[in-house]
């Protein structure tokens, strides 16, 4: 057992019991069973975790909320100044009170529905048949201390922002947040995640969201991954999506030394159309993993995966995405289409699209192409008089803008754009161009 | 002068192209250079705007004295040296009013003046596209996003128009242009004529000289400037084509 996980397993029996533990303690077990994934796990090729394996972790401190560390404006910058209701937990737990929200929409922190009313938690907690595939979920299932469930009901469009505080001390410790949302049948919902740092130390961030979309809803996610520079963050996101319901995903990879992300989207029903975009920006050394699994499981199900990776310094960017089109999945629609672009001799995309089809009658595209900067656009923009910097940026920004164009929320889109740019070569420049 | 290219001898990929051109432009000038196919005319439009691409072997090019070739791409464009592409390329993303934007402010500023105002700018590129009948719809696209090919020329020509450079040499604007386009574009270049600017035209054919008159008319082939002279030499290519040139060149 690696030096992590003996860490671990030694928080997991010194932590206080609840309502959970029969759950917990199943998937305590199976994960010593399994052992922490390591890059001879297909999924895992391309991240390697000797470090991390070797690191002890310690549960995160719990700090009160008069000294947690959380910027005032850490919900601010996505939340269009305050119009959209915001949540805050720091270190996995909720720092206040859940805001009051509109009719139809609910925040529960899962600490307190743990102790008064488990089975709520539970019903999400159950091991799942691929476990060797989630190891680090059932680290999260093990380990969370505290977490939202989000109910979203009713025909209004609904908001809300969840900013996770990572307030490392210096420390190797972890933190393992927990987020369940449910829409009911024909619901609609725009959710903002959104991951940052407000510590200097090294941390481990191990998050787990479940979503589960009923018939007919609509989910609009945008996920921002953008904690500190030697921060860790290991991510899985499941969605199951029932008939005729849609989600758009935003999967904005923007901070941390190494991120992995991990999506499992099931479209169970009839009629479900996934759209899920990623922008992984690969910046200084870090690390960005970003796998994802799409399975078709029911007819008429559609899929639109569009991944814009850009690299510079000596970063990484890998993008692993699946699709299964699983029998019985007729007129199944699948597109992917994955593109990367290099900035630096020193840095590395790999684009990896797979599709798995098990029944005739599907419609599955895929695209995959890394390359440098387009050398006639960059041409074209000198002629003009424009300089080399502002229009290698430009035309970074110009890649990674069709995924930009499709968000709804202007005031995220605004957001996003500004973080991007501040992550691009001659970042001031492009102010002008927003 | 404004324009002067002595002996200039440029390869591509260890291929000889240009071999020893000369060629003096004057403000106030317009000039048409000619040739079949594979001449080496758009390699020089290339080649003078700044393309790496191309390795210059021998020779030099002073642009108001100076020295051209010593100058990178975009601060050619900046001392008012300007480019029309043969194929605009498309770059979505990049706004089109954007790009010229930043295009006239590089320039002001490499002159020592301050950006354009906002509002005085968007008048001036309204009143521009109004002139050479663009449609509203191009402020909101990327650069030569899903245009036209007589789009694209018409484009260039609203860029020229924006930049007013001193020399302006159009590669083949006119190819794949209809004739009401190409009166267009060709209004623009004459708009463009002053005595204080030149335009230099690469052209296929003697049809876009019949809406701007050249001052003087060039043969390229085989990388050399064969032959000089006046609008009549484009009309006497137009009757015998090229060979009769190439035949006595060999002679």
């Amino acid at each position: 057992m690696s030096v992590a996980l003996r860490s671990f397993e030694a928080q997991y029996r010194e932590r206080p019991a609840d309502g959970l533990d029969v759950w917990r303690d199943a998937a305590m077990q199976r994960l010593v069973e399994l052992g922490l994934p390591t890059s001879r796990d297909e999924s895992w090729r391309y991240t390697n975790l000797r470090a991390l394996q070797a690191q002890r972790y310690t549960a995160a401190q719990v700090a009160g909320p008069a000294a947690t560390g959380a910027p005032a404006d850490a919900t601010a910058w996505l939340t269009d100044g305050g119009r959209i209701p915001s949540v805050v937990l720091v270190d996995g737990r909720l720092r206040d009170a859940a805001p009051a929200l509109p009719e139809g929409i609910r925040v529960h922190s899962l600490r307190e529905l743990a102790a008064r009313e488990p089975q709520r938690v539970a019903r999400h907690l159950g091991l799942p048949r691929d476990t060797d595939l989630r190891r680090w979920e059932l680290l999260n299932t093990a380990l969370f201390s505290d977490g939202l469930l989000v109910e979203v009901g009713g025909n209004a469009d609904h908001s809300l922002c969840i900013a996770h505080v990572a307030s490392a001390n210096g420390t190797a410790s972890a933190v393992h947040p927990r987020i369940i949302v449910e829409l009911a049948p024909d619901s609609r919902a725009t959710l903002l995640e959104h991951y940052l740092d407000t510590g200097a130390g090294t941390s481990l961030c191990n998050s787990c969201t479940q979503v589960a979309l009923g018939a007919g809803a609509r989910l609009e996610h945008y996920r921002v991954f953008a904690a500190g520079a030697t921060a860790t963050q290991i991510d899985s996101l499941d969605l199951v999506q029932q008939p005729d319901s849609s989600c758009r995903l935003y999967t904005i990879a923007l901070g941390g030394e190494l991120l992995r992300t991990a999506l499992d989207a099931r479209l169970a029903g009839a009629g479900a159309l996934l759209e899920s975009h990623a922008l992984l920006v690969g910046h200084g050394s870090r690390h960005v993993d970003c796998a994802a699994v799409v399975t078709h499981a029911a007819p008429a199900t559609q899929s639109r995966q569009s991944v814009r990776a850009i690299a510079s310094g000596t970063s990484r960017v890998i993008t692993n995405n699946k699709v299964i089109v699983a029998p019985g999945a007729i007129h199944a629609d699948s597109q992917q289409s994955l593109r990367g672009m290099l900035l630096s001799p020193t840095a590395e995309i790999d684009t990896r699209p797979q599709l798995e089809i098990h029944t005739d009658e599907v419609r599955c595209a895929h695209g995959a192409t890394t390359g440098r900067l387009d050398r006639e656009m960059f041409f074209y923009l000198l002629s003009r008089g424009i300089d080399r910097d502002t229009a290698q940026s430009l035309l970074v920004f110009a890649f990674l803008g069709d995924v930009l164009a499709g968000m709804s929320q202007g005031a995220a889109r605004a957001a996003i754009e500004g973080a991007l740019i501040t992550q691009l070569p001659d970042a001031d420049r492009l102010k002008d161009f927003r | 002068m404004l324009l002067k290219i002595s002996d200039l001898h440029v390869s591509v990929g260890g291929r000889q192209i240009l071999k020893g051109i000369n060629l003096e432009v004057r403000a106030g000038e317009v000039h048409a250079i000619m040739g079949p196919n594979g001449s080496g005319k758009s390699t020089l439009a290339q080649v003078l705007a700044g393309r790496e691409d191309y390795e210059v072997t021998g020779g030099s090019v002073s642009f108001e004295g100076r020295d051209l070739l010593a100058l990178p791409a975009e601060e050619r464009a900046r001392a008012g040296f300007f480019l029309g592409f043969q194929y605009p390329v498309e770059i979505p993303g990049v706004n089109n009013v954007y790009l010229l934007k930043a295009a006239l402010n590089a320039k002001r500023k490499a002159a020592g003046l301050a950006e354009v105002d906002a509002y005085e700018f968007l008048a001036l590129i309204r009143q521009k596209m109004k002139f050479m009948q663009m449609s509203e719809a191009f402020l909101s696209r990327g650069v030569n996003e899903g245009f036209s090919g007589g789009e694209k020329k018409r484009n260039e020509i609203l860029q020229m128009l924006v930049l007013e450079p001193k020399l302006a040499i159009l590669d083949e604007t006119d190819s794949g242009l209809d004739i009401d386009a190409l009166k267009i574009v060709s209004k623009g270049v004459n708009s463009l004529r002053d005595p204080a600017r030149a335009v230099v035209l690469v052209t296929h054919y003697q049809r876009l000289l019949d809406y701007v008159a050249p001052d003087q008319v060039h043969v390229l082939a085989g990388g050399r400037i064969l032959k000089s002279g006046d609008k009549s030499l484009a009309l006497e290519l137009e009757q015998r084509g090229y060979d009769w040139l190439l035949e006595s060149a060999v002679a």
